[in-house]
């Protein structure tokens, strides 16, 4: 059973050129296929059941899709959520032991001091939460999210931190959070992938593709790269001098003659594939289309700050970080972009915005210069995007996930002998307790969830564990974190991992 | 309802349905598989999630009364407990508990009651028992299993399908039509004579493939999957590291058909064999394939660990086909391997030097022949020039020591330095300089030259022993030269100074643009310095322009001013002064010899190094020596830094000590595993082939022999096939002869729908597989049959085009350069593989990426493979050349429509089938002949040489062309 579509999609579904190259275009051979099956009486043989179409949920769903943004590298709950004006007494004071005893660090060496809160905060909203200077726009639409500020984790190198968020295991190999979410409720749009992800700050993120791999999970439910420039999807476009006319007139051949062929072998792979060079043909329409954001109005542009065909010097320098702008649009864009490809039926959008690392160790780097660049970049773009899904009915079915892999000290650490020195002003790694936000279908929005001790050091009400994250997210979506599987192995294998610790957050959903 | 239903269920319960039948119930096939999936969690071997005591894995402990009943009383499933609590209809006594998710389902319970009823006859899991040859032949297993469905094998492909099919799956590339025709002759010629031996073209046709060095390439791909096989580190930097040689070891393996005990020892322990040779020291970089991470402030231990657990893990899943992985935090619910069992396996493994470096150390250095003479001759030369230099040194050293006796080293007053380093002097009146060390200097030496005629000063910068521990004459360990701005000298007469003028500065050595005139030439921008020669004895002499007559109380003081930056200030120096005449005094340290013999040795270490430089550097395993072996201890719950209790360690219990007292090695672990008694490894490897050749294996679950894996499909040809590879002398050629001589294999592919209904997944081998090429087969077979493709074997891995800007990894300066020229067009196996990044065209047909061990590839047909054979470069510029090539050998329009579908799908063609792609091609011609400008944009961006070819025609011939490399059966195996 197909999950229902939301009134907009189905309008849009009414109305566009999709929808018409999808069922009225279908190319000759397609049309041919399903005749000449008709009259053999022969059902579509059962192995090309398309691995995507939709599935029913397990439980009854919050919402229906995700776009997760995750910043890369790690931002600083210090500067952004988590205001500790005893971290202002502090100041420049050596760190207290109980602070380093047994704790392994990435850099810090020898006794660290604290670093004060760099920025200002001030209550926001009707929830009334401190919230930092450098996220005005979020500060706007914090009565929107459930800004949680005790998340831990156990992993504090950012590649197998990365690996343990989105695929369930610091190592490489299992199946990231999209490819799960996208096998257990497939896709309703089938001229695009279901689960695409979107780049930003230069940078892929520290553990490359195995981030929206499928791991042990047929290779369809991995994540689609979509850029910004070049081809959208890898192959997509066909070559200078052919025409879609001459694609169309080849592609007929080629059925055609796979249709012999199928006819001969009896095999039903060669149906698939059939199907699959149509889809091909589809896709090379939808994907720019849904990319192209020219058309849409400005003042849509305007709400994530994006701007159409812009190319950023940083997505292609050695070193993004020395280039950084503020009013650079690259991630406004990808938000822009994320609205599209949700709205057109894409079931997992997931962001990544790279350059977050703030050690201050060197240039491009650091919590007082760089990190205001940083925000400024996203936070226009963040609040437009709910802003606009809202605006649209959507903001209800579409969770909103917002996050790093792990915090960042109280403690100043950089290598210029942690001198407190302007430009030179970063944290080292904190896994201990960091923010992450959630909004969207299923939240509470405006709740501020849980509580970390005055330094901000460790959660001292209500921790929330990755494992409680993935549960959660799973849980919104429909899926029993528990139930949900795939035996691979001889194991019924999760992405909450093999024992009973995730646990789905009630107290945030509505 | 449970909405994701497994295969393995459901294949369970069509095995306990069959049981169902008259045939008697078979506990490892029947019973123990749905006691493993439901009971064996809670009554199963770990014994920290053991309920009531209770467990159903051993016999004797099943059939012991206990508190609550027996479980299994043989004969009287009434009265067993296990039967009572599976039927049970209430909720808190039925098993397992609804809370647990879990059923067993009517058709199941049925079984296992049949099996008590039956006198419950316990067996072991099937793949522990051991491997037992049935009687006939490989197709006699075959037919069995068909005859019990009602099936027969089908009739035999045709000549030119088979030769089609052979080359494809030995050699991973196609054959011409010509070689399929005159098998085909011969075959035909063979049926009509009705005398010739049946497979003796056949066989020829088998063996010569078996011969090619491809061969070796295309079934290497198999096993670089499971040894992880990639050219970067993986992770974060995910950094380059050279693996070549390992690949080209593997591929030279096969194609010498190694048998799997040696390719296995020297894989795994080549290292600990006797005086290993260098080939087998290469092998043991299989275990070397893990990853390492570079990332900063990573834990090195951590990632060690990580590796040699990921060693541990491949090892069994490779040969034994077990799951090791549960182990590693508690004891296996299902398999029989406990906690410990694990950290005493891994200890074995724990032994060896390697440790997550940044240089991936230890390395062998991996050089050619003709590499390894060109060295030896270099290193000759640097010897020999060396010891000529020690000759003509000790030589100078006598002539130096005469004129060092013509100079006196006055008595130092005070030593200074204007920021605040410390000057101290040495008995031999030599001043040291320690302590602070500014980027610039001045030091002030005052003497006491006693009564006397002196004509000449001389300053000697002397090496010193610098904070690196390497000598320098200058303080900066990392520039340790010197910058001597200005030195002056002045009398002290009493309360007069009196400046003296010095000339003629003259120093055994100066470096270029820094020379001695410029310590006297009034200019603190200028002068004397000693790079590269900085880490030896240097003098400069200077004549007093004036003559000088000393009273017994005269005192000198001299100023070196050292104003370059950069810490460039003398560590060690001395003064002294002279009565000579001179012109007789020279600043020479060593003869004019010793200096030229002294810049040969420099030049002939630096061509030695530059040699080294580029010599390939392969990691390899290397034990540690007694003194350093580590002891491993348990790790608590999987956590290294959580350590329990240590260690020794041993081979796995459950699977038979190995008679040998000695501590296991990885030497032992190789043997064990080839060992005549294990039953897994070579129904694993039989299984893996035949699931290469047939598209599925007999077990579907190739990484799982264990309890919850897929039972086999036909156990009888399973074990056929493992005693035959085990017994012919683990010859992997001799197994695939074997397989590809049988009927079974020979059997056309075409699927009727009764075939279908009846085997739907052709698992009993029905009919002949047809399926999708692998990733590297699609890519290699678009080449070769466009003429593109290039046979050179070996070496460095390459960059085929790519689209531009994939490769983004942090901090990682390393691009993808497009090759040129052959490397361009090589077999899909060198294509360079970056763990993070791989090569798309090759991922998206299901390649993986060299990050774990993958067992087998799960084939997907998707539309993104798709625009790969439509869009990618790689295969728009195969359809340009076999555009041009079908051109250029054809005249016609049908002809040459005849002769590329012939070139792609090998078989003769049927009536009417060029007649799609004539019309095909005339209606594009039009297209292009009334847009000539797009004409040319396609063979520009297809690289195709139009020469003098019209151009319209070609167009469409690529067009052409691209639609016979995008057909299904052109991408099939059948």
């Amino acid at each position: 059973m197909p999950l229902p579509l939301s009134p907009q999609l189905e309008r849009a579904r009414l109305l566009t050129r999709r929808h018409l190259l999808q069922t009225g275009g279908l190319g000759l051979g397609a049309m041919a296929v399903q005749a000449m099956l008709a009259q053999e009486g022969r059902a579509a043989p059962k192995a090309q059941e398309n691995p995507l179409a939709p599935k029913p949920t397990m439980i009854a769903p919050r919402a229906k899709r995700v776009i997760y943004l995750h910043m890369a590298g790690s931002p600083s709950q210090l500067e952004l959520f988590d205001n500790k004006p005893e971290l202002q007494k502090l100041h420049l004071q050596d760190a207290p032991q109980s602070f380093l005893e047994g704790k392994r660090f990435a850099f810090i060496k020898g006794v660290p001091k604290i670093l004060a809160g760099q920025f200002q905060f001030a209550q926001q909203g009707q929830s009334g939460q401190y919230i930092s200077e450098l996220l005005p726009h979020f500060a706007k639409i914090v009565d929107r999210a459930c800004v949680i500020r005790t998340v831990h984790t156990d992993q504090f190198n950012h590649a197998p931190a990365q690996l343990f968020i989105h695929t369930g295991t610091p190592r490489i190999g299992n199946p990231s959070l999209g490819a799960w979410v996208t096998y257990g409720l497939g896709s309703v749009n089938e001229n695009l992938p279901g689960f695409v992800v979107l780049l930003s700050g230069g940078k892929t993120p520290d553990s490359g593709k195995s981030l929206w791999g499928s791991g042990f999970l047929p290779s369809v439910y991995q994540g689609v790269q979509c850029r910004t420039s070049g081809d959208p999807v890898l192959y997509l476009g066909d070559p200078a001098g052919l025409d879609r006319s001459v694609r169309r007139r080849m592609l007929d051949t080629l059925a055609e003659m796979n249709q012999s062929e199928f006819q001969k072998s009896g095999d039903a792979e060669t149906i698939t594939r059939i199907a699959q060079y149509e889809l091909a043909f589809r896709m090379q329409i939808s994907v720019p289309e849904v990319m192209d954001i020219s058309k849409e109005p400005q003042h849509i542009l305007d709400l994530y700050g994006a701007k159409p065909g812009f190319v950023s010097q940083a997505e292609s320098a050695d070193d993004p970080r020395v280039l950084y702008k503020g009013d650079d649009p690259t991630f406004a864009n990808n938000c822009l972009l994320a609205r599209r490809m949700i709205e057109n039926g894409v079931r997992f959008v997931q962001l990544y915005d790279w350059g977050w690392d703030h050690h201050g160790s060197s240039p491009g780097e650091s919590i007082d210069e760089t990190l205001p660049i940083k925000c400024q970049q996203i936070d226009r773009a963040i609040a437009g995007l709910m802003t606009d899904l809202a605006q649209r009915g959507l903001l209800d079915e579409t969770l909103i996930v917002w996050g790093g892999e792990f915090g960042r000290t109280p403690m100043l650490q950089n290598n210029v002998r942690s001198e407190f020195k302007k430009g030179f002003v970063g944290r080292d790694h904190h896994p201990f307790a960091f923010t992450m936000w959630l909004a969207g279908g299923g939240i509470q929005g405006g709740l501020a969830y849980g509580k970390t001790d005055e330094f901000g050091y460790y959660p001292v009400e209500k921790p929330v564990s990755i494992r409680d994250l993935q549960a959660t997210i799973l849980h919104v979506l429909g899926l029993d974190p528990e139930r949900f599987h795939y035996t691979y192995q001889g194991l019924d294998q999760r992405l909450i991992g093999p024992t009973d610790e995730g646990r789905v957050l009630n107290e945030i959903l509505t | 309802m449970k909405p994701f239903q497994t295969a393995t269920i459901l294949c369970l319960s069509a095995l306990a349905t069959a049981a169902r039948a008259a045939e008697p119930v078979q506990f490892a096939r029947d019973v123990l598989p749905v006691l493993s999936a439901n009971c064996y969690a809670c009554h199963g071997p770990d014994e920290h999630e053991r309920q009531a005591k209770l467990r159903l894995d051993v016999e004797g402990a099943a059939k012991r009364a206990g508190p609550n009943g027996t479980p299994i009383i043989p004969g009287q499933p009434d009265q067993s407990l296990i039967i009572t609590r599976l039927t049970s209809t209430d909720p808190d006594v039925v098993m397992p508990p609804p809370s647990s998710r879990r059923k067993v389902d009517p058709g199941q319970i049925d079984a296992i009651r049949r099996w008590v009823a039956e006198g419950a006859k316990w067996q072991r899991h099937w793949s522990f028992d051991p491997v037992r040859k049935p009687a006939g032949s490989l197709d006699d297993q075959v037919q069995v299993e068909l005859a019990k469905k009602g099936l027969a094998l089908q009739e035999i492909a045709s000549p030119h399908t088979l030769v089609r099919r052979l080359s494809i799956d030995l050699i991973g590339l196609p054959p011409t039509p010509e070689m399929a025709d005159e098998f085909a002759r011969v075959e035909f010629a063979r049926v009509e004579s009705d005398g010739a031996p049946a497979l003796a073209n056949y066989e020829r046709l088998v063996d010569a493939l078996l011969q090619k060095p491809q061969f070796g390439e295309h079934w290497a791909r198999l096993w670089l999957d499971l040894a992880r096989y990639a050219d970067t580190k993986g992770y974060e930097k995910d950094l380059g590291r050279t693996m070549g040689p390992y690949r080209d070891w593997v591929v030279n393996a096969l194609n010498a058909d190694m048998p799997l005990d040696q390719f296995t020892q020297e894989q795994l322990a080549g290292d600990l064999l006797s005086n290993p040779t260098e080939q087998q020291l290469i092998a043991t970089a299989f275990h070397r394939n893990t990853m390492s991470n570079d990332e900063g402030g990573t834990d090195d231990e951590e990632f060690r660990v990580a590796a040699v657990k990921d060693r541990v893990d491949t090892t069994i899943q490779v040969w034994m086909g077990l799951t090791m992985g549960c182990a590693k935090c508690h004891t296996h619910k299902y398999d029989p391997i406990s906690h410990d069992d694990y950290y005493r396996f891994f200890a074995i493994f724990n032994q060896t030097e390697d440790a997550d470096r940044y240089d991936d150390a230890p390395r062998l250095d991996v050089l050619t022949p003709e590499q390894r003479s060109q060295q030896l001759v270099l290193q000759t030369h640097v010897k020999e020039l060396e010891a000529s230099l020690r000759t003509a040194d000790e030589a100078a050293a006598r002539n130096v020591t005469a004129e060092d006796a013509r100079w006196k080293a006055p008595r130092i007053v005070e030593a200074k330095s204007r920021e605040g380093a410390t000057l101290a002097t040495t008995p031999e009146n030599s001043v040291t300089v320690s302590g602070k060390s500014d980027a610039e200097d001045a030091y002030t030496v005052i003497l006491s030259p006693g009564e006397g005629r002196p004509t000449a000063l001389r300053l000697d910068a002397l090496p010193a022993k610098l904070s690196d521990g390497q000598l320098g004459v200058g303080r900066n360990p990392t520039d340790p030269n010197f910058v001597v701005s200005e030195l002056t000298v002045e009398w002290l007469d009493g309360d007069v100074v009196r400046p003296l003028k010095l000339a003629n500065a003259r120093a055994d050595f100066a470096q270029e643009g820094w020379p001695a005139a410029a310590a006297i030439d009034g200019d603190l921008k200028t002068g004397w310095a000693v790079s590269p020669q900085a880490r030896e004895r240097h003098v400069i002499v200077f004549d007093f322009a004036e003559p000088l007559q000393f009273k017994d109380d005269a005192k000198l003081r001299v100023t070196i001013m050292q104003l370059y930056g950069n810490r460039l200030t003398l560590a060690h120096f001395r003064i002294s002064t002279s009565e000579a005449d001179p012109k007789t005094l020279l600043p020479t340290l060593g003869s004019p010899e010793s200096r030229k013999l002294r810049d040969e040795v420099a030049a002939a270490q630096k061509a030695l190094r530059d040699f080294n430089a580029n010599v390939v550097l392969l990691p390899v395993m290397r034990a540690l020596p007694p003194e350093k072996q580590r002891v491993t201890k348990i790790h608590k719950r999987g956590n290294f830094l959580d350590p329990g209790d240590p260690v020794q360690p041993a081979l796995l219990s459950a699977f038979g000590p190995f008679p040998d007292g000695e501590s296991p090695t990885r030497l032992t672990v190789a043997k064990w595993l080839v060992n005549r008694e294990n039953s897994l490894t070579p129904r694993v490897w039989a299984n893996r082939i035949w699931g290469r050749l047939f598209g599925v294996g007999i077990v579907e679950t190739e990484e799982d022999f264990g309890a919850l894996g897929a039972p086999p499909s036909n156990p009888a040809l399973l074990d056929w096939l493992a005693a035959e590879y085990r017994d012919g002398g683990w010859s992997l050629k001799k197994l695939l002869k074997t397989i590809v001589l049988s009927e079974a294999y020979r059997q056309a592919s075409e699927t009727p729908a009764a075939l279908q209904q009846a085997d739907p997944r052709n698992l009993l081998a029905s009919r002949g597989a047809r399926y999708r090429l692998a990733a590297e087969v699609v890519r290699d077979q678009a080449l070769a049959v466009s003429g593109l493709l290039s046979l050179k074997m070996g070496g460095p891995p390459v960059m085929p085009p790519q689209p531009a800007g994939l490769w983004r990894s942090t901090y990682n300066g390393k691009s993808w350069i497009d090759a040129d020229g052959e490397d361009r067009y090589r077999r899909g196996l060198y294509t360079y593989l970056k763990r993070t990044t791989p090569y798309p065209s090759l991922t998206m047909f299901d390649a993986g990426s060299g990050e774990v061990c993958q067992i087998r590839r799960i084939r997907t047909n998707t539309p993104l493979q798709a625009l790969v054979t439509l869009n990618d470069p790689a295969y728009l510029e195969a359809a340009a050349a076999f555009a041009k090539r079908i051109l250029t050998e054809e005249k016609s329009t049908e002809a040459r429509a005849t002769r590329g579908l012939r070139l792609a799908l090998i078989r003769p063609l049927r009536e009417g089938e060029i007649t799609p792609l004539v019309k095909l091609q005339h209606e594009v011609q039009k297209v292009f002949e009334a847009s000539p400008d797009k004409a040319a944009a396609l063979i520009k961006t297809s690289r195709g040489d139009p020469g003098n070819l019209n151009q319209a025609e070609f167009a469409a011939w690529i067009v052409t062309a691209n639609a016979i490399l995008n057909l299904d059966e052109f991408l099939t195996r059948n």
